[in-house]
Formats: structure tokens, C-alpha cells, sequence
């Protein structure tokens, strides 16, 4: 079985398009949450989103290519694109076909839907633009970073909502490791800021009007943000032959399936998915220094993870540095799981933990170490990436460091 | 028909149980309403009624709750008869203004 590690991140964020940005952001706990901007708001009850303002779309492609990109195919491309060139991967015509694209997204063309429908229905428009159908599919993302940069693997986009990331990730690090692929661009991407997907959000009520406070006593719900986050993954033995720099090595992945509830997820499913993680990585729980957790800020999700890491890492869960990025990020569903993961591989290379930003108060039933607003320098051998979906879908990641 | 005989019949269909067993009394959660039904209710009222319900179970903060008294996570909502009377409040206050 093949090593596998991250040799390059590339990030489409709230809070900058450059690695760099995107982790000084996530170390000061700065929040990319603010008043909604990009799409009307007088028919929103909550008008705050995290979303991505420094993007022009003109900036990254020609007008031909991206009129036949929706938002998050344009996003996915600008990841992936960031991705190979941190990794200073060359892309032969050989390496080509032999490079996997995996992308997860969790609804796909979403802006595109939203403004053909409502040409449709409310402008009584008589036909659609032609390029509506290349535009949602939810494949269009991975379609565009496969033709973007001539890739010619194994291609193809997982939607798990809120945990796609994080198994589109997972499937192209067991595709590494099994030896069907030397190196696989994998990731996540939403561009979900949508009136018609604002208001679906809010018919369930678990949309905060102010921010978003994972763990915290006063959290009042998830805040939605967008963006993309892709990292190239290799073959260990690959990495160091050619001497790239090494960000963390992937260890385990673990996925589960709750069967239960549509919304509601069970801190059973959950722990499964994480013990299974650890089971694939041969790590032991109390090896395990620091965890991304999903931490959406619903009341039900905080509680459930909690209970889920206490059920996974007995004892040691009262050793465990846990934070949620989403203070920072906001829940950007299909693009959350890649971002967190890019954040838990900086901060296994950095050694320091990325805190829970606009944490408040301390819960009684979120009752671990989120490391509240202040990041900490610690030596982390190994973290671990959480993503539990509607659906109980649930999906856990192991890394080490590189 | 009484508004807690309409509500009785709004939660009936959504919950797929005979109208006959509930009353003011029953509890939603006695008869198997996950937090995704209780959505559900409170949106199938609003439709019914023309009326907003201030019902988000994200706002049960103490400090929130402090702030706005008057804000959701007060709003009595365990029983048929407390939906009723909540339902019957915004009614009230819509045709009074």
C-alpha cells in the first residue's frame, strides 16, 4: 500500500483566495460572516452569509469559458488551478491520463438554477439560455478542473451535501493508496448564496441572523458561506522523489451512515465514522492530538458531536484540542469538508491549532476543549477532519504530519 | 371550526395519526414529532392561518432570550392546546391590526 500525502492546497474563500490569507484568517479567528451583498436580501429573514467578495470571475478566465461556468465550477477551477501550482506539480502528457479529479459539491450549479428559474417563472421568459444544463449539472465543477488542466483519469463528482468534500477527498486518498492513481487533485465546492437556497434554509430554522459560535453556549444557528478548497494529493515515495514540500500525510478515512433521520444526525453514525477513520489509519485515539470538528452551530449538531467524540475517544477526549473553522468559514456545505481539511494539514505543518472563532460561552453539553478565539501553539502529531451531512452521511479524515 | 380543532387536524396530517386521538392535552412529542415535523407543523399554520410564527429552535439562548423576551425560544410549543393558543395570539393580532 502507497504513503500518501498533500503537496498542494488551493483555496476560493471567504476569507481570501491565497493559502496564506486563508490561514491567517483562520489563526485569528477573523470572521469572513458579514451582511449579504452579492444577490438581493430583501426577501431573506437572515442577511448574513460568509461570502467569497474577492473573486472576478474576468480575472481567472476568458469570457467564453466561464459563460459556460456557473459560480462553482469557476470556483473549483481557481482551487485547483492554486492547488497544482503550490504543489509545483508538472503535468505531462503521460501524468495526465493517469491523474484522478475527484470533486465533491453538494447541489452544484446552484446560481445558474436560481436565475434560470426565475427568468422561467417570474419573468415569463419563453426559453432558457442554452447553456443552462452544462451550467447545474452537478458534475460541472469537476468536468470544468479536468478540462481546465487537461486531466484524463478517473473523474467524477460525489455529492453527500454537507460531507461531500470530505469523501471526494477520501476517495482519491484511497485510490492513492491502493496504487490505481500516482497523484489525484480532490476537493470540495459550493457557490450556495442563493435567494431560492437562502430561503430553503430558512423554512428549516436553523439559520442564525447574527454569526455563527460553534460550541458556544449562546450559538443560534449556521451561517452559510461558499468557496472551494482542492488539494493535490501523491504517493509519498512520488513526493520526495521529485522533492516537493510535504503539508501532512493522509493516514485514514472513515465513512457511516446514520439510517436514521433526514436532518437530525446521531452521535452513533458519527463515532462510527470516526472510529472506522482511526481503524484505516491504525491510529490509536489517543494518538490523536487535535480535531476539525463539523461544528455547524446548530443546538443539535454541537450537542451530537460531542457526544460523538466522547463515545470515540473515551478518556482522551478530555485531552483533545477541538475547534470549528466555521466561525470563520461558515458552513459552505459541499466546499466545508476540502476547506477544513486544508486547514487541519497547515495546521499539522505549522503546529499550531486554528481556535473556535466567536466562541461566547461555555455549554454544559459541549463540554470539551474547543479552543475558544485564541490559537495554540502545540506539538500535534495527528488530527483528524469531521463531516457529518443531512442525510447521516457522515465522514471522518485522519492525517499526520509530513 | 375552533382554531385548536384546526390546528388538531393541521398536525394530524402532517403527522399522519388519527385526528380522533389528539387532544389540547397531547404532547408532539408523545405522538413521535422529530424536531423536522415540528418544522413542518409550524410551516403548514403559517400557510393555514396567514400568519408568521416566531418559532426557531436555534434561539433558545439564555442571553438571546434575555434580550428579546418576546423572541422565539420562549414560544410555548410542547403540547396541541399551547400550539393552539400561540396560533390563536398571532390571529388575534393580525385582525387587530
Amino acid at each position: 500500500m502507497n504513503r500518501v500525502v498533500v503537496t498542494g492546497i488551493g483555496v476560493v474563500s471567504p476569507v481570501g483566495c491565497r493559502v496564506d490569507e486563508f490561514w491567517s484568517a483562520l489563526v485569528e479567528a477573523r470572521s469572513g460572516i458579514g451582511p449579504i451583498s452579492i444577490i438581493p436580501t430583501e426577501r431573506l429573514i437572515a442577511r448574513v452569509a460568509a461570502q467569497v467578495l474577492d473573486f472576478d470571475p474576468d480575472a481567472h478566465f476568458e469570457p467564453r469559458q466561464s459563460n459556460v461556468m456557473d459560480r462553482v465550477a469557476q470556483f473549483a477551477v481557481v482551487a485547483a488551478r492554486s492547488a497544482v501550482r503550490d504543489a509545483q506539480l508538472a503535468i505531462g502528457e503521460e501524468l495526465a491520463l493517469d491523474i484522478a479529479t475527484v470533486i465533491g459539491t453538494g447541489v452544484g450549479g446552484q446560481n445558474t438554477q436560481d436565475s434560470s428559474y426565475f427568468r422561467l417563472y417570474a419573468q415569463n421568459a419563453p426559453k432558457l439560455h442554452p447553456f443552462t444544463i452544462p451550467r447545474l449539472m452537478v458534475n460541472g465543477a469537476v468536468s470544468h478542473v479536468s478540462m481546465d488542466l487537461g486531466l484524463k483519469g478517473p473523474t467524477y463528482s460525489v455529492a453527500t451535501a454537507c460531507a461531500s468534500g470530505t469523501h471526494a477527498i477520501g476517495q482519491a486518498f484511497h485510490m492513492l493508496r491502493s496504487g490505481q492513481t500516482p497523484v489525484a487533485i480532490a476537493g470540495g465546492a459550493e457557490a450556495c448564496i442563493t435567494v431560492g437556497t437562502l430561503k430553503g434554509w430558512e423554512a428549516l430554522r436553523v439559520l442564525s441572523a447574527d454569526t455563527c459560535r460553534p460550541f458556544s453556549k449562546t450559538r443560534s444557528g449556521l451561517v452559510l458561506g461558499e468557496g472551494a478548497a482542492v488539494v493535490v494529493l501523491e504517493t509519498r515515495e512520488r513526493a520526495l522523489a521529485r522533492g516537493a514540500r510535504i503539508y501532512a500525510e493522509l493516514l485514514g478515512f472513515g465513512m457511516s451512515a446514520d439510517a436514521g433521520d433526514i436532518t437530525a444526525a446521531d452521535p452513533d453514525g458519527a463515532a462510527r465514522a470516526m472510529q472506522a477513520a482511526l481503524r484505516d489509519a491504525r491510529t490509536n485515539a489517543e494518538d490523536v492530538d487535535y480535531v476539525n470538528a463539523h461544528g455547524t452551530a446548530t443546538t443539535l449538531n454541537d450537542r451530537m458531536e460531542t457526544v460523538a467524540l466522547r463515545k470515540t475517544f473515551g478518556a482522551s477526549a478530555e485531552r483533545l484540542a477541538i475547534s470549528s473553522s466555521k466561525g470563520v468559514l461558515g458552513h459552505s456545505l459541499g466546499a466545508a469538508g476540502a476547506l477544513e481539511l486544508a486547514a487541519s494539514a497547515i495546521a499539522l505543518q505549522t503546529q499550531i491549532i486554528p481556535p473556535t472563532a466567536n466562541y461566547e460561552e461555555a455549554d454544559p453539553e459541549c463540554d470539551l476543549d474547543f479552543v475558544p478565539n485564541t490559537a495554540r501553539d502545540a506539538p500535534l502529531r495527528t488530527a483528524m477532519s469531521n463531516s457529518f451531512a443531512f442525510g447521516g452521511l457522515n465522514a471522518a479524515l485522519v492525517l499526520g504530519r509530513g | 371550526m375552533a382554531i385548536v380543532d384546526e390546528v388538531r387536524e393541521i398536525i394530524a396530517q402532517t403527522l399522519r395519526v388519527p385526528v380522533e386521538q389528539l387532544t389540547p392535552d397531547t404532547r408532539l412529542d408523545d405522538i413521535g414529532a422529530e424536531s423536522l415535523d415540528v418544522i413542518e407543523i409550524v410551516f403548514e399554520l403559517e400557510e393555514k392561518f396567514g400568519i408568521s410564527i416566531p418559532f426557531n429552535p436555534e434561539e433558545g439562548s439564555s442571553r438571546r432570550a434575555a434580550e428579546e423576551p418576546n423572541a422565539a425560544g420562549d414560544l410555548a410549543f410542547q403540547t396541541i392546546g399551547e400550539v393552539a393558543s400561540a396560533v390563536k395570539t398571532l390571529v388575534d393580532a393580525k385582525q387587530a391590526s
